[in-house]
């Protein structure tokens, strides 16, 4: 056992002796993630500016303007009346909200108040949505003084306390914004709400996959530099070597993985500490498999570039039935043939976690589908080892 | 070692036809022969790495069949091909295989420093060997087989293409080893070599041992061994045909 781990120790120094592995195996995990991040990265819903011109500075205008900077893809930005003029004037702006003077005070009196779109033409389509959206906030802020009109009037000669009944009536309202009478509720059909979610296994599986084509080229490479044959004069049993060997495909296809979620975890916060460990006993798991696979290609194959096909072949049909980029029709021909792919059981097990929001206990049928997968790949790959033909 | 009647077949073909021979403690016996003749499957039988199809090794009381595990605890092998990891330095490379031999961290370390020594590498034990001349690499293939202290020692062509002063400092170690109470099982195509270090030769040729004494005595086979040389002999038993 002491000597397997040493043969792990000695395939990871070689490891990050080779540039080109490791750029492979870190920096195009990395790469893939950025291009991911720029093609999905942040949010996927209407994000814009709001150029407000607060003529009034009243406490009304800036309560107004604070519930609009709250809305997620809303910023705001506050100018001049001259500056917003001619940014309008040379169609620098198509749309800018005029809080007039003595807003607040207007409507502290008990008065109609108005605010002000001015726009080129129709405003463009980004500016006819932030009116929308302007126009909703400010319906928002009519209702709570409707409300608050029509409970004064009806509490008038109560004797209790004007502010008193301005508090209570905050709060309620701010109750019904939390739990409003009439909800509305997002379904989605076909198919997880975020790409990232949808994407994101498949990527990691298939990153594991392409470690399972570097894990079939060790032992082939060790026998070409005629160190495998050297090794097995040595104290190490050939189930030693063997066993160093799925450890170090494991580390490898774990480490790229590690480097894939920990990503999804820091900058797409996809995760929550229970769920990115669960996903990472999952990649355990499936990196296992995927090492055991290896092993056999390994001791299959006879020539580098032989191991090298047969890995990148296999991984390639792994990947296409695994539905890795595609959803797999229930009842399809591809989704009985994806039953033969282990990366439909990782792919599963981390759309479960990292989509659906499960625990590992709702993955328990795939971690043992690919827990067996290792375990008859490594019996398979021990039984048709050989140093040289005719040999151990 | 003694090894009685060793055979090996791959497929149809003979490789290996009713070797035996003894090697006796601390002697230098070379295994001779033209390409193809069996020597470096017989080797690979001997260090456990093939199994024979029939026939008897024994090295140091143990069966190589049977205790294989007992037999690597002693024998260190030099292989033909250089068997070294290049991206590694020579050190890392002494200490991995150290550790392999069974040597704990602390002890592998310090005799891959003496063996480096032994074979005038001390100063270039943290270069990479890919950077090596192919003399060094020679040197450190053969400094690594020394690595845990093997009773026998299996050289196979270790001297082959390198420059006469690489070779001549391996053979001053081979014969110092020797002294020190190594065995030693050499094979080569130099027939000089066999003849300044070997005790007692062995030629194959077609799987099988055609002859077996010591240079001196099969020199005196064919004339005056002052006058007749152990490449004669050789040519005389093996023929003049090209092999490949």
């Amino acid at each position: 056992m002491k000597r397997a781990l040493y043969i792990t120790l000695n395939e990871v120094r070689l490891y990050l002796q080779d540039k080109g592995d490791l750029a492979f195996s870190i920096l195009l995990p990395i790469a893939t993630f950025a291009l991911m991040y720029g093609a999905f990265g942040g949010h996927t819903m209407f994000e814009s500016t709001a150029v407000i011109v607060n003529e009034d500075g009243g406490n009304y205008s800036t309560l107004f303007i604070e519930q609009l900077d709250e809305i997620e893809g809303i910023d705001v930005e506050l100018q001049t009346a001259a500056e917003a003029e001619a940014r309008l004037e040379r169609s620098d702006l198509l749309l800018a909200l005029y809080v007039p003077a003595g807003f607040s005070e207007t409507l502290a009196s008990g008065g109609k108040a108005e605010m002000v779109f001015k726009q080129r033409g129709n405003g463009g389509q980004e500016g006819q949505i932030l009116a929308s959206i302007i126009r909703s906030v400010a319906e928002e802020m009519n209702k709570d003084f409707q409300v608050r009109d029509q409970v004064k009037s009806v509490l008038q000669g109560t004797g209790i306390p004007e502010n008193r009944i301005d508090i209570t009536v905050q709060q309620l309202l701010e109750e019904e914004r939390r739990q409003p009478a009439v909800g509305v509720v997002e379904e989605v059909v076909g198919g997880s709400p975020d790409f990232i979610n949808q994407f994101l296994p498949g990527i990691v599986t298939m990153y594991v996959l392409f470690a399972l084509t570097i894990g079939a080229r060790t032992i082939v490479e060790e026998r070409k530099r005629g160190t495998l044959e050297r090794l097995l004069t040595t104290r190490l049993s050939a189930s030693g070597l063997f066993f160093g060997k799925f450890l170090s495909s494991v580390s490898r296809g774990f480490v790229q993985t590690l480097i894939l979620l920990g990503l999804s975890y820091a900058v797409f916060q996809l995760f929550t500490p229970l769920s990115f460990l669960a996903s990472l006993v999952i990649c355990l798991v499936f990196a296992a498999a995927a090492a055991a696979l290896g092993l056999i290609i390994a001791s299959i194959a006879r020539s580098e570039d032989g191991s090298v096909w047969i890995a990148v072949v296999f991984t390639m049909i792994m990947v296409m039935m695994g539905g890795t980029f595609f959803e797999v029709s229930e009842g399809s021909i591809l989704e009985t043939v994806g039953k033969f792919s282990i990366s439909t059981y990782a792919n599963e097990a981390l759309r479960a976690v990292v989509a659906e929001g499960g625990s590992l206990g709702n993955t328990v049928r795939q971690l043992i589908v690919m827990a067996g997968v290792c375990v008859v790949g490594l019996v398979i790959s021990r039984l048709t080892f050989r140093v040289l033909p005719g040999g151990k | 070692m003694v090894v009685k009647d060793l055979h090996k077949s791959f497929n149809d073909f003979k490789a290996v036809n009713g070797v035996t021979f003894s090697i006796e403690k601390g002697e230098i016996f070379g295994l001779l022969g033209p390409n193809g003749a069996g020597k470096t499957t017989t080797i690979r039988m001997l260090s456990t790495v093939l199994r024979p199809d029939s026939g008897e090794i024994t090295i140091g009381g143990h069966s190589v069949q049977h205790k294989a595990e007992t037999v690597r605890s002693i024998i260190g092998v030099c292989p033909q091909d250089l068997a070294i990891y290049e991206d590694l330095s020579a050190m890392d490379n002494m200490v991995f295989f150290g550790r392999m031999a069974g040597m704990k961290g602390k002890e592998a370390g310090e005799q891959a420093m003496a063996n480096l020594k032994l074979m005038g590498l001390q100063d270039r034990t943290k270069g990479k060997v890919a950077k090596f001349s192919g003399g060094m690499k020679r040197r450190i293939n053969l400094a690594i087989a020394l690595m845990g202290n093997p009773q026998l020692l299996f050289l196979d062509e270790p001297t082959t293409g390198i420059d006469p002063q690489s070779r001549n400092h391996i053979y001053d170690n081979i014969e110092r080893l020797q002294q020190e109470g190594m065995t030693i099982l050499y094979t080569t195509h130099y027939m000089e070599e066999a003849d300044r270090l070997c005790k007692r030769v062995a030629i194959m040729d077609g799987g099988q041992i055609i002859s077996m004494d010591t240079p001196y005595n099969m020199k005196s086979q064919i004339g005056s061994p002052e006058q007749v040389t152990l490449e004669d002999v050789f040519l005389k038993l093996t023929g003049r045909s090209l092999r490949d």
